[in-house]
């Protein structure tokens, strides 16, 4: 039928700025200048320039590309700004773009990288947006950058007008002369900047900006790049990219993870108007298998219905729903109710240690009280406002991707594998390592991996590594991927599934774009879950009421076990080495670190930490915080138990646990038994070698130093009045804290709830502080801040997955609620810078920029838990909340 | 006017999307359970993801190219002011959620603004930020 009506609108703009055509360089710097091996050691990062800066040679504009990806957090505005501002770039001529996937021109080695993640990720993580990480790695590099290209254009201007440079001054993308009144534009020195000796890292650190010369770094007035567009609908992310002739398809999913498709008849989806073709998604005989457990990034099995437009590949997917067979496999079995009785009797006996000091057993046998305590968190969905969506097209034996991705490196890598690769255990060698370039902690597993890969294809080291450069030269020229704004992430768009698939269907159509369109259930019921987990915890206290022992078992489904293929047997070795636990039974370094390993309690005698065995069932992975989401509830809810059994103020008990705090050292966690003291907990003034093998110092360390742990619970406790208040509340009202670090950030946070005689919960306002070292975008830290506390009260007071049958229960927010403007409450939030004190201690007497997405959101269900029980309820040790209390 | 040629059980927004390439309208849930895709139908806000082309026949429809031709919407310009968005997917939603309802109450308090804004989600917790904004833009004080 023909509809008439009318929608008042200005013309659409079909030029949406992504994807349309090569990025345009200017004359930039020169060539000679970005040709330079020099350059490449201008920073000492090892990031080359070129790739994050073009300057237009006859308009002066200047294009600063943001390599991460913005999916919120604001850093396409907070890192362009750093740079201008090193750069005394002039805003107003300044344009931001997305940067494809490109692991050359932005880095390789990261100078922080994944911590403890094996090398198949490592160095392909320039652009991988996760780990709350990219101002902690990018903020130096940016303005060592800014200040290159200020010091080359001054010294071009020296050589222009044949005055001394100390005598030029840059400001407002000028070269000014004071003495002679004269300026000239960066853009009128190119030709003289070609000529300029590229500059010695000592002469770019010598010129850095004094932090009061700043022009952006740490003020309010940093432009938010994208603002506008956002709010007048222009603002283009995954699904709003068009293309020419492009078809949509949705996908039939096999419900169970490592699942396959048996059979399926396409003819009722095929009579839908509109509906041009039902195909397999992953074709036959593809080697590496189905999405699930061990299967990385690869989708589950699936029947895709692509159509002329979304409703056609909606109505054409229902109708092919119930003609689909699968082969549901192992994981057929998997009930999450079950699965929860299996983790609380794996943490009832002891697991791996991963920590000890003292001696735990023995001071428990002289406690004047036992404490004692389990804790459930189930599987949560990282649930992003925008569903996954890709777009693919492929031609002339290249694919071309737009895709809302954390991981542009790690779609185009993935991709390209799937692609181009049909050997799976080819797949590997991305992985090898030459040694030189490892951390001490891993070497010898590494090496292992490289002999065996080496042995099972038959060739020598050297051959492996040359066969490891020539299959990334192939993929990085055969796939390309453009990224969009990401509407939401949390992790799940770290996975690029829902690309591959889209790069799956468009190789069956050479020459017509695709995009795979997800839906909300597609999205809740696909993800990559956070982990399920149980935390048991045993304490001994005194006859004061201090703990003098504390045991700390966690067991969680880990996302190692998804991400790492099933290798050949010859592995088994290899991983079981690496990953202290051939099966996957136990958790990674990195989840470990993220509150496990890195008890605070320095004040607890005798603690041991151990790590229970899990196996996995479903995809686990990432979720705004990851592990910490666990351990953070479990351990700032037992300290809070600890306080009531010793009949103690919780903020009193906390600071006690905590003590005066100290700066962690290798020596302290080596005498402590720490497995793998060099990851993401514990780099400590860590030294990484170049690719040339040169010992560089890369970034300041991070140690753990509970002294800043000490100062957010202090602030906090003051700015929320919690002394003031304390027995000065009404009977159904009550405080509670916690304090966690994550992310190498800290964080403590005071919430006050009142709970009615209807059992009936209100959240009246939540206090957090925050210790990110310096702060460089307060506007969006503080978002940040405000948004992982939502986020942290979505997944305490609501949140849950379940599995039935090996499939997710839930489909939609109205089965997987979350919050919601009526249920959010008053949130205050301070940063707190360290102390001068504690910054005279860090090595250089600077304390590193760290970040800000993910560390406010582990101490939110804690904090929420504690408070209420401080006012009268119930102590609640399983989320989500609202079976223990009501929620409006 | 527009003439569209379309399945009249198909979503407003998918017409919306796909036919007239007005993508700054959402997909967000599918079943009217998160607001991303909330247009104005003769001036009220409704969800356009559960309703039908069909319904919207001859009635006017305003999606948020079309609140204002330049973002000058007092809503947009109170989001851009207090820095409301942050992923901004939502965000357009939330805005013709939130004009509609400035247009029926022109100064509504905390409670008037949550009731009018429970449907729409926002992920990234900018709640705070558009409750604030709503008051900025109807000219109230923000606290």
């Amino acid at each position: 039928m023909s509809i008439l009506f009318k929608v008042t609108r200005r013309d659409f703009l079909r030029d949406l700025g992504v994807g349309t055509g090569a990025l345009v360089f200017g004359c930039s710097l020169g060539p000679e200048l970005f040709a330079s091996d020099k350059l490449r050691q201008l920073i000492t990062t090892g990031i080359p320039l070129q790739g994050f800066i073009s300057i237009k040679p006859l308009s002066g504009h200047i294009t600063i590309f943001a390599h991460r990806s913005e999916m919120g957090q604001g850093i396409k505005s907070s890192l362009a700004a750093v740079l201008a501002d090193e750069l005394e770039a002039d805003w107003g001529r300044v344009t931001v773009r997305q940067a494809d996937a490109d692991s050359v021109n932005f880095g390789v080695p990261a100078p922080y990288p994944i911590p403890g993640a094996p090398a198949v990720v490592r160095g392909e993580d320039a652009q991988f947006t996760d780990s709350s990480r990219s101002m902690a790695a990018y903020y130096m590099p940016m303005r060592l950058f800014g200040a290159a290209v200020r010091l080359v254009m001054t010294r071009a201007a020296a050589m222009k007008w044949s005055v001394p440079e100390s005598e030029l001054e840059a400001r407002d993308q000028q070269i000014w002369h004071q003495r002679t009144g004269r300026s000239i534009q960066y853009h009128h020195l190119l030709l003289e900047a070609n000529k300029v000796k590229v500059p010695e890292t000592d002469e770019i650190k010598a010129v850095l900006k004094k932090p009061e010369q700043f022009r952006y770094i740490g003020k309010e007035n940093i432009p938010f790049v994208d603002a506008k567009d956002m709010v007048t609908g222009k603002a283009v992310y995954g699904a709003d990219v068009d293309r020419p002739g492009m078809l949509i398809a949705m996908i039939v999913r096999c419900p169970v993870a490592n699942g396959t498709l048996k059979s399926f008849d396409a003819t009722a989806a095929l009579a839908v108007p509109g509906v041009r073709f039902v195909e397999a998604v992953i074709p036959d005989g593809f080697a590496a298998g189905t999405g699930g457990v061990g299967a990385n990034f690869v989708p589950h099995a699936g029947v895709a219905v692509i159509a002329d437009n979304t409703w056609a590949a909606w109505q054409g997917r229902r109708a092919l729903l119930k003609n689909v067979q699968w082969d549901l496999g192992p994981n057929a079995t998997y009930d999450s109710d079950d699965y929860r009785a299996e983790l609380e009797a794996s943490t009832s006996r002891p697991g791996k240690m991963v920590r000890r000091r003292g001696n735990v057993d023995e001071a428990l046998g002289g406690a004047a009280k036992v404490v004692e305590a389990g804790y459930h968190i189930p599987h949560l969905a990282q649930a992003p406002m925008e569903p996954p969506a890709a777009i693919a097209v492929y031609e002339g034996g290249k694919w071309e991707i737009w895709s809302p991705t954390q991981g542009p490196e790690l779609a185009q890598h993935y991709i390209g594998l799937a692609m181009l690769e049909p050997n799976p255990v080819k797949w590997l060698v991305w992985g090898a390592t030459e040694p030189s370039e490892l951390r001490d902690c891993e070497r010898d597993t590494q090496k292992v991996f490289n002999e065996s890969l080496a042995r099972l294809l038959g060739v020598d080291q050297t051959a492996l590594f040359k066969m490891r450069d020539d299959l990334k030269k192939l993929v990085r020229d055969k796939i390309t991927v453009h990224v969009t704004l990401l509407g939401g992430g949390f992790g799940r768009k770290s996975n690029p599934d829902y690309a591959m698939e889209a790069a799956f269907l468009a190789r069956n159509h050479p020459g017509v774009p695709i995009r795979v369109q997800w839906t909300r259930e597609d999205d809740i019921k696909f993800s990559f879950y956070n982990a399920v987990s149980r935390q048991y915890f045993k304490a001994g206290l005194d006859a004061s009421g201090h703990p003098t022992s504390l045991l700390h078992r966690s067991a969680f489904s880990s996302f190692f076990a998804t991400l790492f293929p099933p290798a050949p047997d010859i592995f088994a070795k290899a991983r079981a080495a690496f990953h202290n636990g051939g099966e996957y039974l136990y958790g990674s370094a990195i989840e470990r670190a993220q509150g496990l390993e890195d008890n605070p309690y320095g004040t607890i005698d005798n603690l041991r930490v151990e790590n229970s065995p899990a196996p996995n069932h479903i995809r686990c992975g990432w979720m705004r915080s990851v592990a910490n989401i666990y351990h953070a509830f479990g351990l700032c809810s037992f300290a809070d138990e600890m306080a009531v059994a010793a009949g103690r103020d919780s903020k009193d008990y906390l600071l006690e646990l905590i003590g005066q705090g100290h700066m962690y050292t290798e020596a302290d966690l080596k005498r402590e038994d720490v497995p793998c003291y060099d990851n993401n907990l514990f780099p400590i003034n860590r030294k990484m070698e170049s690719i040339g093998g040169k010992e560089k110092e890369i970034m300041p360390g991070y140690p753990p130093d509970t002294r800043r742990l000490r100062a957010v619970a202090e602030r906090v406790a003051r700015e929320s009045g919690w002394d003031a208040k304390k027995g000065k509340l009404p009977k159904g009202r009550g405080l509670g804290i916690a304090a966690h670090r994550s992310f190498l950030s800290y964080v403590a946070m005071v919430i006050d709830v009142s709970l009615n005689d209807k059992n009936e919960l209100t959240i009246n306002e939540i206090h957090a502080a925050l210790d990110c070292g310096r702060v460089i975008n307060p506007d969006r830290a503080r978002a940040q801040m405000e948004g992982g506390i939502i986020y942290g009260l979505s997944l305490a007071l609501l949140g849950e997955i379940t599995v039935k049958n090996g499939a997710v229960v839930q489909n939609n927010f109205d089965d997987y609620p979350v919050l919601r403007m009526h249920q959010t409450p008053k949130i205050f939030t301070y940063f707190q810078e360290p102390s001068a004190e504690v910054v005279r201690t860090y090595p250089g007497e600077e304390v590193a920029v760290t970040g800000t997405g993910e560390p406010p959101t582990p101490a939110v269900a804690p904090a929420l838990a504690n408070a209420i029980v401080a006012a009268g309820g119930p102590r609640i040790r399983e989320i989500p909340f609202y079976r223990k209390v009501v929620v409006l | 006017m527009h003439t569209v040629n379309a399945d009249g059980n198909m979503p407003l927004l998918w017409v919306l999307r796909d036919i007239l390439g007005l993508k700054g309208t959402k997909f967000g849930c599918g079943v009217a359970q998160c607001g991303a895709c909330t247009v104005h139908l003769n001036g009220k806000a409704v969800r356009s993801c559960v309703t039908d082309v069909g319904v919207a026949a001859l009635a006017e429809v305003t999606t948020i190219e079309g609140l204002s031709y330049d973002g000058s919407h007092p809503c947009q310009k109170a989001w851009m002011d207090l820095g409301v968005p942050q992923c901004g997917f939502c965000q357009p939603g939330q805005i013709m959620s939130a004009a509609a309802l400035l247009k029926a109450n022109p100064h509504p308090d905390d409670t008037a603004i949550d009731n009018a804004m429970r449907g729409n989600i926002c992920r990234c917790g900018t709640y705070p930020r558009i409750r604030k904004a709503i008051h900025q833009a109807a000219g109230d004080p923000t606290s």
